[in-house]
Formats: structure tokens, sequence, C-alpha cells
């Protein structure tokens, strides 16, 4: 019997790989649009007008504060009722890429906060605008700060591109999830899933901890 | 269209909902319990320095950090009832959350131990007291207290991930929703009132976490560069 | 320094810094006092009493590090807090040290001394290199151009910093206690350029405690105290016949040890 399920397993292959594809694809996109609006959203909640930063404070509370679960429903099934058509692959880009602008901006934001307060004065004395300070002098000692958590988020969008499997996209997770259905035993069929994941992330967490290491290690005043 | 957007609808609902976030509260307490001792457990096997303990705490955090929640999820409900073992959704939803959890508490608690200055063990090992008592009476009462504003982080993520039990069917807030969005075709009315239940649940842990903040003395966020 | 001081328009009106009735406060506390005070082109001020006697924060309101609350503080002509002054540029003719260096960690000295007068005077980057070697053979580290902060040591970081305003080529320099985050042994390092700089008729006002230093090269020495000017005068008469019981306390202190 087993033999069977491995036999069924193994014609489960291609769909497997798209799923796993599926699933990079989506996380990159999301990763590198996400990192440049949440870099964005960052420094304007530190550096722009106080509506500005409100808003974006606001913006991202409301995000930190509901199940990204609720974000993608929300998104597949509102945004057609204002008139937007969109199907679950680009639904699921924009609930992905928020999720991780938002998470981003307050990883950027503690890594502003941490600069030393002498760092802005010294550049302020010399005359540098508020764009040439924060481009010259706070945010590449921002960086050593921002760098390991935000390692660590990608990790966790990875992890939450499964979810977008509730809208029917056809990530690693909804082929398990299909699988399932035909190959009955969820263990194995659940632990190739999550063996796919694991590929995937640990790499990343290793990396998260090496900076993690280095920054600690290399506390006070070093260059990078 | 949003126009229509129907209060009443959502007023004739609204038991539902409540249950839904009775349920979500209570699953959310259950299941934190549960991370406070898988996580209290794999911490003190992960501090050990035999290797056969260890090595398997390690082994499941890297797991469980490196896999989705949803998977692991799926993987008990689908593979459960394989090995005989047949579970009411709810409890496996509760352990799912409470071994997906328990990983991160590990390491919250495990950073609080090792943030306590080695002058602190040194001057209990210095004054002759055992592994235990230096535990009990310098280590843990410090570690506590650093511990609680990320548990608490960690109990607004839980909260939120017990979203994910309305895929297995578990009737909590998210899935009382979801019944409103198929029943009526109300997406709007049903996830708009839900995400503004979930916020309420988040400013009121958020609350929480700064007033312990300040009842522990631990200094309120740094200003601003 | 290639500025030649007859040039400056300041030069002209005999007053560089003129503080007129200058109130600040934090919450409830009384910082500034009602300050009237000018500076003249070329004078080296000296501002000392006792730790919160408000003498870091007069100096830091001229560049508006701090801003004033009441009174009118005038900078090279122009009103600081003014909404009409455009406080960056005002900035670029200030030099403002700072007691802990503040270098950027990031950046080797030279690059430290380079970053405002590329990105602000907008100085060719091959001109900025050649000033800024010269800048620091001059502070005495003309070898460190590659060396990062934490690289040098106190002493060096700070003659560093000096280096870093001198590359603006301000026409007023405030020191906010330059030396007293260095161990002893680096103090006269940092004096030595200092004095060098005051010689060449660069507009000063320095907070320090270190009284030879006021004695070498200081027209004048302002004693603060619970935020108001108490007393002010030649660095001689200063030391020698302190005027009021405040000052006679104070120095008593400091030179004591």
């Amino acid at each position: 019997m087993i033999w069977q399920q491995l036999e069924s397993l193994a014609g489960s292959y291609p769909l497997a790989m798209r799923g796993l594809g599926m699933t990079v694809v989506l996380s990159l996109i999301a990763l590198v649009f996400g990192t440049l609006i949440g870099f964005g959203l960052g420094i304007l909640r530190i550096g722009g007008s106080r509506v500005l930063s409100t808003v974006i404070g606001a913006w991202v509370d409301l995000i930190r504060g509901t199940p990204f679960l609720v974000q993608i429903f929300l998104i597949f099934f509102i945004l057609p009722e204002l008139g937007i058509k969109l199907d679950a692959f680009t639904a699921g880009i924009i609930a992905l890429t928020n999720l991780n602008a938002c998470f981003i901006c307050e990883i950027v934001v503690a890594g502003i906060q941490s600069v030393p307060k002498g760092q802005v004065e010294a550049a302020l004395a010399s005359g540098l605008s508020k764009w040439q300070r924060m481009r010259q002098v706070v945010l590449p000692q921002a960086m050593r700060v921002v760098l390991p958590p935000l390692v660590g988020q990608y990790v966790l969008l990875i992890k939450d591109s499964s979810v977008v499997s509730a809208i029917g996209l056809t990530d690693l997770t909804r082929v398990g999830w299909l699988v399932v259905q035909r190959v009955p035993n969820g263990l194995l069929v659940f632990f190739l899933v999550g063996v796919g994941y694991f590929v995937v992330c640990y790499p990343l967490i290793l990396l998260a901890r090496r900076l993690e290491k280095r920054m600690s290690a290399a506390h006070g005043e070093v260059q990078l | 269209m949003l126009e229509n957007f129907s209060f009443r609808t959502i007023g004739e609902y609204l038991p539902l909902f409540g249950q839904g976030l009775v349920t979500t509260v209570w699953l959310s307490v259950i299941s934190f319990a549960g991370a406070l001792l898988v996580g209290i457990l794999l911490c003190a096997m992960n501090l050990q320095r035999s290797r056969a303990l260890r090595v398997p705490a390690k082994a499941y955090i890297d797991v469980v950090r490196a896999t989705p929640l949803l998977v692991q999820l799926y993987f008990l409900y689908f593979g459960l009832p394989r090995l005989g073992i047949i579970l009411p959704e709810l409890v496996v939803g509760v352990l799912a959350l409470s071994l997906n959890s328990g990983a991160y508490v590990a390491e919250i608690i495990r950073a609080g131990i090792l943030s306590i200055p080695r002058g602190q063990v040194e001057a209990s090992v210095a004054s002759g007291m055992s592994y235990l008592q230096r535990m009990r009476l310098v280590i843990l009462p410090q570690a506590f207290k650093v511990t609680i504003p990320p548990l608490l982080g960690q109990a607004i993520v839980m909260v939120k991930d017990s979203a994910l039990l309305s895929l297995i069917s578990v009737a909590e807030l998210t899935r009382a929703g979801q019944l409103l969005a198929s029943d009526r075709f109300m997406p709007a009315e049903g996830f708009i009132t839900v995400a503004a239940f979930y916020l309420m649940l988040y400013y009121c842990l958020k609350g929480l976490a700064v007033l312990s903040g300040r009842w522990l003395g631990l200094g309120p966020a740094r200003s601003r560069a | 320094m290639a500025r030649c001081s007859c040039e400056l328009p300041s030069g002209r009106f005999s007053v560089v810094i003129e503080f007129q009735g200058v109130n600040k406060w934090f919450g409830s506390l009384h910082v500034l006092n009602d300050i009237t005070l000018s500076v003249q082109p070329r004078e080296v001020v000296v501002v000392c009493g006792p730790s919160g006697s408000g003498k870091s924060t007069l100096i830091r309101c001229i560049n508006g590090l701090e801003q004033i609350q009441k009174g009118d503080l005038v900078v090279d002509e122009k009103r600081v807090g003014d909404p009409a002054t455009n406080m960056t540029l005002l900035r670029t003719e200030i030099g403002f040290v700072f007691q802990s260096f503040n270098l950027y960690p990031h950046k080797t000295a030279l690059e430290n001394i380079t970053l405002a007068p590329i990105h602000v005077r907008k100085t060719p980057r091959a001109q900025a290199e050649k000033d800024g070697r010269e800048l620091l053979a001059k502070v005495g580290l003309g070898d460190k151009f590659n060396a990062y902060p934490s690289q040098l040591s106190g002493g060096q970081q700070q003659r560093v910093a000096i280096a870093r305003c001198l590359a603006m080529r301000p026409k007023i320099m405030l020191f906010d206690e330059p030396t007293s985050a260095l161990d002893p042994e680096m103090i006269s390092e940092v004096l030595d350029v200092m004095v060098a700089v005051a010689e060449e008729g660069m507009t000063m006002m320095v907070v320090t405690h270190e009284m030879g230093f006021a004695r070498r090269v200081a027209q004048r020495v302002v004693f603060m105290d619970q935020g108001s000017i108490v007393e002010s005068g030649a660095p001689e008469e200063f030391f020698s016949n302190p005027k009021t019981e405040r000052s006679k306390a104070f120095l008593g202190k400091i030179l004591r040890h």
C-alpha cells in the first residue's frame, strides 16, 4: 500500500514543482517590492511630515493588528466590489507585499532610532540637508541594526506566503492540500511539503543568526 | 458594492461574531498556556550540558521556525488520523498553536536568561548557591522581567495565527466572517467586522504590553533620532 | 588657512554673534535666563561655569541645535529661528565640535572630513580630498586618512572632528567641552590644535574648564551659573580677581585639582 502511495506521490512531482515555483515567485516579488516600499515607509515615518508619519503609523498598526488571512480575504473579495478586477495571484502579491512592507517599515524605524543622537547633530551642524543626513549618516549606520531582523522578516514572508493557498493559489501548501485528497497519507504529504519550506527557510535563518552574532560581537563603533 | 454596506446584516450576525470572538479568546488562552509549557520544557532542555537533550530541542525549534504554521496545522490535521488519533478540529488547532508558539517562547525565555550579566551568576556562585538556588533566587526573577514584553508580543502573534484554524473549520472569529461572506455574499461586511474585532484584541494586548513594561520599570521606547 | 578674514561681510559690522535678552526653558527649568552677549570677529570667548549652568545650551542655540524661546539671536547677520533664515545654509558657516566627537563610525577619517564639502559645498571630490589631507596633516594626523574612528584614540578622534569643521571653512567655530571626554594625556594635543586655529583669527566660542587655554588665547571669559551670565571679563582679570561669590566658589573648585 505504501508503494502505491509513493507511486502516486511521484506522479504529483510536476505539480509539487509548480507549487514550489509559485511559492518562490510570490515570495521573491513580495520581497523586492516589500523591501523597497518598507524602507520608503520607514524613512517617511521618521522624516516625513507629521500627517504622513501618523498615517503610515496607523496603517502599519492596522496591518500588524489583523491576521494575514483576513487581510487576504479583504483584498481578494473587496477590491473587486470597488471595481478593481484582480485574480488570486495579484491579490496574493498585493497582500504579501503590503504585509512585508509594514513589518520592514517597523524594522527600519527601529534601526534609524538606534543611531545615536550625536550623529544626527554632527550632520546637522555641518549643514547636510535632511535627505543627505538620512542617506549619508543615518541609514548606513542603521543598516547594522536593520540587517539581522530584515533577513528574519524574509523567513516570515516565505512562511506567510503559505496562507495565500486559502484563496486558491496553487502554491506549495495548496499542492499538499490537493495531493492529500488523493493520497490519504497526511503525515507523509505534509512532511514533504514541510521539507520544501525548510530547504528555503533554514539557510536564511542561519544567515540571520550569523548576522546577529556578528553585530553583537562588533558592538560599538565599527566599520561596515 | 460598498455603498450598500449593510450594518443590519452585521447586527443579525453579531451573536455569531460574539461566539467566534469568545472562542478565539479562550482557545488563544489555552494555546498560550500550552506554548508556555512547551517553551519552558524546550528551554530547559536547551540549557543543559547533555547533547542528548540539547540537540533534539534545538532541532525541534529550528524545524518549527523554518516551516509555516499552516503546514504544521495540516500535518496534524491530515496526519493524526493516519496514526489512529481522531481528535476534534478545535483540539488539533490548539495543539498546533501550542507546539508552534512553544518554539518561539523557548527562544524568548532563553534570551531572557542569557541577558542576565555573567557577574550575577558569578556572585551567586561565590556565595555558595547551588544550580537550582541560583536559578530560582537570582536568574529567573531577573529574567522574568525582561521576558514579559516579548511574551506578550508572541501572544499577539498567536491570536492572529489562530485565524488559520478557520481553514480546518474551527468555529472561531474568522470563521464567523467566512460564514457571513458565503451565506449572504457579503464579504465586506464579514471580513471588516472580523478585522475590527481582531484590532480590538490587538490593542488590548498591546496596551497590556505597554503597561507591563511600565510596571516592570522597563524604559519606554527610545526617543527618535 | 587660506581664508582671508577681511573679506567677511561680518567684518564691517564688528559683531558676528549677538544674543539680545535670550531665554530658554526645558519644561519648567529656566536654562537660559535673559542672556545678552556679543562676540566680535576674530574674538575667542571661553564660557565656563558649573554643570547645568546652561553653557552648552548657550552655544547649541547658535547653530540651532536648540531653539530659543524668547529674545533675539543674530548670527552672521541672520536671525536664528526666523523662518526666513535658511538654518542649513547658516550652519555651513558655523563649525561645531562636540564633547563626544560624533565622528561617523562608518566612514574613514578622510571621508568624515570630505562628506560635507562634497555634498553641501559641492566641492569636486578630488579637490575635497586634497584639502582634507592637508587639514589632517595640519592637526598632526597626516598618516591617518584611511583609519576608521574606532581605530583612533579619543584625542585623535577629536582632532579629526576639528579638521572636519575646518574643511567647511567656517566663519565661526563652537566647541562644546571638547576635552572633557578625553584621558588627561590627550588633552594637550587637542588644545594645541585649538590654539593654532585661534591664532589664525577664527572667531571662537569655547565651553571649557581648561583655564590654561583661556589664558593663552581667550580675549574674554564668560562665567555662567543657573542659566545667567554672572560675570564676564578678560581672562587675567577674571582668574586673579573674580567679582562674585559664585565665580570665586567655582574657581576655587576647578583650580584646586
